[in-house]
């Protein structure tokens, strides 16, 4: 068997609701940690309201969240994986369907950047991008609903021969000045060097890294972790109302490039949405997250 | 926990202090659009009434999904939306209706914590990412006015019981938490740089 046009519309439709109803189980155990070390009372009453509504989400088969953001994708192909698909226009035939039959209906938030005109659908939407595993005989795709709350604090900077404490101060400032906005506590991927499309698209890799997962070398591991410690000082907080639990993790990603050095900066919410489907070569569509 | 029954007089929510959490029982008004805020102070300019009562209200920052049945309006849903976006809109309105409780996500800036000082109202934050907790709290719908806007810009009127619970995070004098962790941010920002650069040597 082949994977199919059928295959990867099925997928598409189910990610992008599974993502709007169900946080992460490693961000769920993240915000359970924060909970028994959090020092402010507050911050340990809206942590458990957000496990709650985790679990309230869960077990009613709800929204976490009113605001579905808008679909992005990212496909990885399998190099040794058995396709023959139109995959976009199955993404796309994917999300319509979505549109018309997902219950409760979604609110529109497709925005034309130029007329600012609101809808379901848009030019480029969804939005997808692609790699490739080497060697996978399968095709993995991953959902993750962006919308205005954490999406708008996103930055990134072009820095010329950058020195680290250049470039960890610029996280920080980025961490400040996304403050209260962004519902945290959130995850924050980071991207260091590449080209400025490249260093963009590491960032976001960041915001889908698993918590807990540290990076493999240890220089940037400890990066991450003195990073994480810093931004988790500044007092923001669950929610931004103060509190100890600003990130539940940073995740680095770093490519080597010229002299110019860009650093983007990329936020997911607390209920860092993010579901993972794998189509294998006989069709056979598994849900990994 | 305090429960606040709406509509809240000034005594109500004067001794509110920043942190309280709170629930609410009572009408409230919704909305997440700007175009919404732009006709609430068209009204105002043109000396017109709102839609629906505004005076004294409760006004939250809250997106909600309506649908028209032949029994009239349903809300499915609701959940906060960043109340900053409205920063520049919401002094005047608070000035104008003497808004008793406001409220979404992320807070307000200055002038608007000023404005809420002069009128004795309280910003309440809610919790995003808590449509689950917060539609629970819906007993019915009032109102719904400018339908001919999308779902989640209308303004709505709800009847809810024990909304919440809600962090006071600006009061009723115009303290504001958001002001004050920002300062006190801005403050630990060249410690914790002193740090990253200790652990950065200490690595090398």
């Amino acid at each position: 068997m082949t994977i199919r046009d059928e295959h990867i519309f099925e997928a598409t439709k189910d990610l992008y609701s599974w993502a709007l109803r169900r946080v992460p189980d490693d961000t769920k155990a993240a915000l359970s940690r924060a909970r028994e070390t959090e020092t402010n009372e507050t911050a340990r009453k809206t942590l458990n309201m957000m496990l709650h509504s985790a679990m309230a989400a869960e077990s009613a088969d709800r929204y976490v969240c009113s605001d579905a953001g808008v679909p992005v994708y990212v496909v990885r192909i399998g190099t040794k994986a058995d396709w023959n698909a139109n995959i976009k226009s199955a993404i796309r035939a994917g999300f319509e369907h979505l549109v018309e039959t997902i219950d409760p209906p979604l609110l529109k938030h497709v925005t034309n950047p130029l007329t600012l005109e609101r809808g379901y659908h848009g030019k480029d939407m969804p939005i997808i991008t692609y790699d490739l595993i080497e060697d996978a005989d399968y095709i993995e795709i991953v959902c993750s609903p962006k919308a205005l709350g954490s999406g708008r604090w996103a930055a990134m900077e072009l820095f010329t021969f950058p020195t680290l404490e250049t470039i960890e101060t610029y996280i920080l400032d980025v961490a400040i000045k996304a403050g209260s906005q962004h519902c945290p506590p959130t995850v924050m991927g980071v991207g260091i060097g590449g080209t400025f499309d490249y260093c963009a698209k590491m960032a976001k890799e960041g915001t889908l890294r698993e918590i807990g997962q540290p990076h493999p070398e240890p220089m940037v591991a400890a990066m991450e972790k003195r990073l994480y410690d810093a931004v988790n000082q500044l007092g923001y907080g669950p929610m931004g109302t103060g509190g100890d639990t600003t990130v539940l993790g940073v995740h680095i990603n770093y490519a080597a490039g010229h002299g110019f050095t860009p650093v983007a900066v990329e936020f997911n919410c607390w209920i860092n949405r993010r579901s993972i489907a794998r189509i294998h070569s006989d069709g056979r569509i598994e849900r990994v997250e | 926990m305090r429960n606040i029954t709406l509509p809240a007089t000034r005594a109500d929510v004067a001794d509110l202090k920043l942190g309280d959490m709170v629930t609410l029982s009572g009408p409230i008004v919704v909305t997440a659009g700007i175009p919404t805020h732009h006709r609430i102070i068209d009204c105002i300019e043109n000396g017109k009434p709102t839609p629906i009562e505004l005076e004294e209200s409760a006004f939250f920052h809250l997106g909600s999904y309506s649908r028209e049945t032949e029994n009239g309006f349903e809300i499915l849903y609701m959940n906060p939306t960043t109340s900053t976006r409205f920063n520049d809109l919401m002094p005047r309105i608070i000035r104008h209706f003497g808004l008793r409780c406001i409220g979404g996500k992320g807070g307000l800036d200055a002038e608007c914590a000023r404005a809420l000082g002069e009128v004795g109202g309280v910003y309440l934050s809610f919790l995003g990412g808590g449509a689950p907790i917060i539609s629970s709290a819906i007993r019915r719908i009032r109102q719904v006015a400018w339908d001919d806007l999308i779902s989640h810009y209308r303004l709505v009127e709800l009847e809810v019981e024990a909304l919440g619970p809600l962090t006071v995070a600006i009061d009723a004098q115009g303290r504001s938490l958001y002001q004050d962790i920002d300062e006190t941010a801005a403050a630990k920002r060249a410690g914790i740089l002193e740090q990253l650069a200790r652990q950065r040597a200490a690595t090398q």
